[in-house]
């Protein structure tokens, strides 16, 4: 009996090769047709995963042979199939005349020995299709195959009713010609969670446990990712019980909740709500009569009032000019100035202060962001290098120093060591204002989105002509080179550090006198032809004669000529209505910041594969930002006005697994400068939380230069703040959200319970801030029941209960002397998890 | 990106350590489970000391000189024999000539950054530094391989360096900084270790005593969230680390015996060293010490001279004496670097200056056998003689010492695939 043999083989085949499902596929239509190389060879490689970084995608490929990863070089993967044939094995990959013997046939198939083994069945319809292509001469059909249009995905969006239920997507695309076809067969998938849901090689989605996640299908240049839930209850659909939606974006949330079955948690108490939204809209801890004044009140509109008041607190300017140089990577590391090295950290401070000053005049992001984009470092086109380099000694001086926050522009960004080449320019650009991680796009296709190695390089092209260094053509009698000398006249020669003690007195004594100093500047430059025809060159080289043309992401491409500033056209697009990126990007950023994670997660990662959570939402908060004209206040409102952001910590039976959906509030350590200001403010002596809490500029949240370690020139080894560091404060420097950590460590326990800085805190001062107990002490006041209030108040911003005020009776009693143990309830009040975290 | 990276929580020990900890498991068998669990059986070596010269030491004045190299290149000092038959260094390192059998000279060591940052980080990592992203150093790498003891912290850096960033690792394992270097004879005060002024352990049981009673805000939805439960699994840590008498002691130099402390000089370097095998003892993964000052632009031979190789002289040979003295030298790899070699030209003002092309750096310990010199620079020290070593190499080489593969690939935070060590392989003649 043969049969039951051959299933048995069969069954082993599968379980040698999980990739290679090919042997169970039914026979595409494509099939029977004539091959094309980009829309059926170089997809079918791709999903035989041949072009993987473990295969030939391998940037130093695999066996001699190289494809581009995730396969879109098509060029440079014919090339390879069809030119370098020797492959060190002294046989042909493709040989039109003997096409069953091409390697690009027997390798796959195993009829030659292969490391990557067998990837389809000898005879199957994946070895005819390579071998007819072959045959046909095996052309590259780049040019004349057509623009990619879109992806057509059926079904839009799965809901499973059970475990184990599946269902087939089928992948159809359109090319701009208008023609299409169904290419599900040579579509690649993955699912973004195998724990809900699973997908075969052929596009088999299987339900695996409830909750909700995506199955994204990838072909070409398109990425779509289909929706697939499966309820986690029984109150899904008609049997949803009503739940209460005051704002829109409690609609949108309950209409998702609504499918999945999850009802959401009761709403946070009042006391919950003022600490919640203080530390998150301020950065700071409400003070004890905030406390006690916001308890008492009985206004039924009293939650709306309290979040206006802290968004236009200076607190709220400050934490998000901080959040906002995150964004942008204002490292006084970075800022780079040649000359005067020992003022990094004025301008670190200086960009701080100048996007602090526009949240709190809360002008428009797009306003503050073309500030940034678009800044050169003269303030006026016909300013003169003496006039601009007096304007900037200007800021500098320590007695009654001109405004900087009032220039227009904000040079800084774009003077870092980091950002000096064009390709780096175009990193942290889409990182800091679209959201968007391109960096996958330098060496090959972005494996999750649709961006090109050459889409990159186009982008970049608005980069090329920024300059920041010296402009010596411009101002040919007083310029760097003039201001350098005459300060070098006045230092001398001698050892190194005298050198550069007297330089930095120099510069110094110039900046109090009003003289100008030397200073590079942030400029566009006129292209000198004789490197652009170098540079075309290179580029005809790497891309086989295509010339780059400035192209938008994903958009058009521009003529860079008809603009003086390559930047201006980037800042039109980005304020383009149809934008895909720059309102979303700072909308999940400030949706990130008011809970534990984006609508899309990573906050940074905005690309087709990874979708946002609700795209409805994203959709209508995106549109309202845009529609108020970038009002940073009206979006923050939007949120924190909503049931969703006031809900309680405590689940119930239907969303304790919930942290995708915001069905209840998912605590959050607290970001390391509000935690550290929350300690000094809940330790300071009566009187002093206010004024610590609005001198902002002098606060962890504030500008806080001090707190990076400064560059290496001058300031040597001086090292980042400790605390702010383990607390896991953004270095800013590799463009990445996640430099910013909020991952609970062993030094942070250490630091709360037993660090001199912390301890300090507690017992006698923190920088000029004194200690609430040292000032008992010194009052030699004995504990009371009102002041263990107090030691509530200021620590969980609530009054203790009736048990723990009875306990802590006890143990003050305990105490050998009673403010000791007045100041150990303090220190374990600290070091609750209830102090520690958002909740 | 998978979702297993995603999450902070999934791939931290904690997690298994609590759901240990549900089934009963004890302080000392986690203790057992954490000491034998990450260690390589196969490396010999357990633990590893960084010995970081920052500045860039000038090879061709400490450990590849060139007596034959022209009157511009040669500078003033001679060799002298050592006690392995065929290697000669510098006459003012007597006491590691006395004891070059403990330790490999790699010569010809070669790159082309030629800038203090960017050095620093290439020989600290072992990858060339980028723009975008940062690498982390080996401390941090070795603190997750290796694990240490639930009491004992797995990366101290004496007295803490900048250069100590944990890249894209993350903050989780940055190190302990002592904040200053240790005196001789006296006990270290660490940061969040030791006890605050007038502080006891009775006051530190009360306090955690306490500290259970008022943390219940969140009931039973403690235990199941991740977060929560992670800070409290970290939490008991650090009571443990405090509490820890095999932790106080490993920081106390008088402990010493004075056969051992005898072998080291009082300055805060040889110090330093000796707090380093203190520590190894104790179960310490990783431990970094830092002598700067290497920079010599001007009066090159008087600095070394003078002060900077009798101040090395003092601590490296303490450091392989005592460690073989307590039969560590075996289990523990040592790796000594500066960031860069120096210009073999003397410049006008008898200093030298940075020169990455030609460098030298040194191995000991970890089943490393000493007394050879490896690679070769040319007649006058401006490069490597033949192919050079790379910092790739040489990184790659130590890891693999301690039994970590040079080439394991980690996630970076933005979902990038990444090797340990990406163009290295280990030195087969280091290993042997």
């Amino acid at each position: 009996m043969k049969p039951p043999l051959t299933a048995l083989k069969l069954l082993l085949l599968i379980g040698a090769m999980p990739v290679a499902g090919g042997v169970l596929a039914d026979e595409p239509a494509f099939a029977k047709g004539e091959p094309s190389f980009r829309r059926h060879v170089i997809p079918l490689l791709g999903r035989a995963g041949c072009s993987t970084r473990e295969c030939h995608g391998s940037f130093s490929g695999q066996g001699g042979f190289q494809l581009s990863l995730f396969g879109y070089d098509f060029d440079a993967d014919h090339k390879e199939l069809t030119q370098e044939t020797d492959g060190g094995e002294g046989e042909a990959r493709v040989n039109p005349v003997d096409a069953a013997n091409s390697l690009l046939v027997t390798k796959p198939t195993a009829q030659v020995k292969h490391k990557g083994k067998e990837r389809f069945k000898k005879d199957s319809w994946e070895h005819q299709l390579l071998q007819r292509w072959i045959a046909d001469g095996a052309k590259n059909d780049e040019a004349t195959s057509g623009e990619f249009d879109r992806l057509e995905v059926q079904p839009r969006e799965i809901v499973f009713k059970a475990r184990g239920e599946k269902t087939q997507i089928k992948v159809l695309v359109h090319w701009k010609g208008g023609e299409s076809e169904d290419v599900t067969q040579i579509t690649r998938f993955r699912t973004n969670d195998e724990s809900i849901a699973t997908i075969s090689e052929t596009g088999l989605v299987e339900c695996k446990n409830s909750g909700d996640t995506h199955v994204v299908a990838f072909y070409d240049n398109g990425v779509t990712p289909i929706p697939v839930m499966l309820p986690v209850s029984e109150l899904a659909g008609e049997k949803y019980p009503n739940v209460r939606t005051p704002t829109k974006v409690d609609e949108l949330i309950a209409a998702k909740l609504r499918k999945l079955g999850i009802v959401p948690s009761e709403l946070c108490s009042d006391a919950e709500f003022l600490r919640r939204a203080s530390l998150d809209v301020a950065g700071t801890l409400p003070t004890l009569d905030e406390v006690t004044k916001f308890l008492a009140d009985k206004a039924p509109d009293k939650r709306v009032k309290k979040i206006e008041e802290l968004l236009t607190s200076p607190g709220h300017a400050a934490w998000w000019a901080t959040k906002l140089c995150d964004f942008t990577g204002n490292s006084a590391k970075q800022i780079f100035n040649e000359s005067v090295t020992e003022l990094n950290g004025d301008f670190s401070r200086q960009w701080w202060e100048w996007i602090e000053r526009r949240i709190a005049n809360n002008e428009p992001y797009d306003k503050l962001a073309a500030g940034i984009i678009l800044a050169t470092s003269r303030s006026k086109p016909d300013q003169s290098y003496k006039d601009y380099a007096l304007e900037m000694a200007s800021y500098l001086r320590r007695e009654n120093p001109a405004d900087f926050a009032a220039r227009e522009t904000m040079p800084h960004y774009w003077a870092r060591k980091n950002v000096q080449k064009p390709e780096d320019r175009a990193l942290s650009f889409a990182h800091a204002f679209l959201g968007v991680r391109i960096e996958c796009a330098q060496c090959h296709k972005h494996p999750f989105d649709q961006w090109t190695k050459a889409d990159y390089e186009q982008f970049q092209q608005f980069f090329e002509p920024l300059r920041y260094d010296s402009n010596l053509r411009r101002d040919p009698v007083v310029n760097y080179v003039t201001a350098v000398k005459e300060v070098s006249k006045v230092v001398g020669t001698g050892k190194e550090m005298q050198m550069r003690e007297a330089q930095s007195a120099e510069i110094r004594r110039r900046i109090e006198a009003g003289e100008l100093i030397p200073i590079h500047e942030v400029y566009v430059t006129t292209r000198n032809p004789r490197n652009t025809i170098a540079r075309m060159m290179d580029n005809m080289r790497a891309y086989s004669g295509r010339v780059l043309t400035p192209k938008l992401l994903g958009g058009d491409q521009v003529l860079i000529k008809e603009y003086a500033d390559p930047r201006e056209p980037l800042m039109q697009w980005l304020r383009s209505k149809d934008n895909p990126f720059f309102a979303r990007a700072f909308v999940n950023r400030v949706w990130a910041a008011y809970f534990h994670r984006g609508l899309v997660e990573p906050a940074d990662d905005i690309n087709l594969a990874n979708p946002p959570v609700n795209a409805e939402l994203m959709d209508y908060l995106a549109g309202e930002f845009i529609a108020h004209g970038y009002d940073m206040r009206h979006l923050h409102r939007l949120i924190l006005t909503s049931d969703t952001y006031q809900r309680s910590w405590r689940p119930n039976a239907t969303n304790e697994l919930d942290e995708r959906n915001f069905s209840r509030f998912v605590m959050r350590r607290l970001p390391a400068e509000v935690l550290l200001d929350a300690m000094t403010m809940a330790t300071a002596a009566d009187g002093k939380q206010l004024p610590f809490a609005n001198d902002t500029k002098n606060r962890e949240i504030g500008p806080n230069v001090a707190a990076f370690g400064l560059a290496e020139a001058f300031a040597g080894k001086n090292m980042p703040d400790h605390a702010l560091t383990i607390f896991g404060k953004s270095a800013r420097e590799t463009n990445c959200d996640c430099e910013r950590a909020s991952v609970p460590t062993l030094l942070q326990s250490l630091y709360m319970r037993n660090d001199p800085e912390m301890l300090a805190r507690i017992e006698n001062q923190r920088g000029s801030t004194p200690a609430w107990i040292s000032e008992l002490r010194a009052a030699k006041q004995l504990p009371d029941d009102k002041m263990i209030t107090e030691t509530f108040l200021r620590t969980l911003s609530r009054p203790p209960t009736t048990e723990e005020l009875q306990k802590a009776r006890t143990d003050i009693d305990a105490a050998s002397d009673p403010i000791d143990g007045l100041r150990d309830l303090l220190w374990a009040l600290l070091n609750t998890r209830e102090f520690t975290v958002n909740h | 990106m998978n979702r297993l990276h995603r999450d902070p929580f999934l791939r931290r020990d904690f997690l298994r350590v609590g759901s240990l900890a549900g089934i009963g498991l004890g302080l000392s068998e986690y203790l057992a489970l954490a000491e034998s669990g990450g260690v390589n059986s196969n490396a010999k070596a357990k633990a590893a000391i960084f010995v970081r010269l920052g500045g860039g030491p000038s090879h061709m004045d400490t450990f590849d000189l060139k007596p034959g190299a022209p009157d511009t290149h040669r500078g003033e000092f001679k060799e002298i024999a050592t006690n392995v038959p065929g290697i000669r260094i510098c006459e003012h390192l007597p006491k590691l000539a006395q004891c070059a059998d403990k330790y490999v000279i790699l010569r010809g060591v070669s790159h082309n950054l030629a800038a203090h940052e960017l050095g620093t980080q290439y020989l600290g990592t072992g990858n060339r530094p980028l723009p975008a992203l940062r690498y982390p150093n080996y401390g941090a790498v070795i603190s997750k391989e290796l694990k240490a003891a639930m009491e004992i912290p797995p990366f101290v850096s004496i007295p803490g360096e900048k250069e100590d960033a944990t890249g894209y690792l993350g903050v989780e394992f940055g190190p302990f900084e002592t904040g200053a270097t240790p005196q001789a004879g006296r006990s270290m005060e660490i940061r969040g270790l030791s006890l605050g002024k007038g502080i006891t352990l009775a006051d530190v049981d009360r306090r955690q005593d306490m500290l259970q009673r008022y943390d219940q805000a969140f009931g039973d939805f403690a235990q199941k969230d991740k977060l929560l439960a992670g800070m409290e699994q970290f939490s008991q840590r650090a009571y443990a680390m405090m509490r820890s008498e095999r932790t106080r002691d490993a920081f106390d130099l008088a402990r010493e015996s004075s056969s051992i402390s005898g072998l080291f000089g009082t300055e805060p370097f040889s110090q330093s060293c000796l707090l380093a095998t203190r520590l190894v003892e104790a179960g310490v993964r990783f431990v970094t010490v830092n002598l700067t000052g290497w920079d010599t632009h001007t009066d090159n031979f008087g600095q070394l001279k003078n002060r900077l190789l009798p101040t090395l002289d003092a601590g490296l040979s303490g450091l392989f004496l005592a460690l073989h003295e307590k039969g560590l030298l075996a289990s523990t790899s040592v790796f000594v670097t500066g960031e860069f070699g120096r210009t073999p030209i003397i410049n006008a003002r008898g200093g030298r200056d940075h020169w990455p092309r030609a460098m030298c750096c040194l191995f000991a310990g970890g089943g490393i056998a000493g007394g050879r010199v490896i690679g070769e620079s040319d007649a006058k020290g401006e490069g490597p003689k033949d192919k050079g070593i790379t910092p790739d190499d040489v990184a790659a080489t130590f890891y693999q010492s301690l039994g970590i593969d040079p080439h394991k690939e980690y996630q970076t935070p933005t979902g990038r695939p990444m090797q340990i060590v990406r163009n290295g392989t280990p030195i087969r003649e280091v290993l042997g």
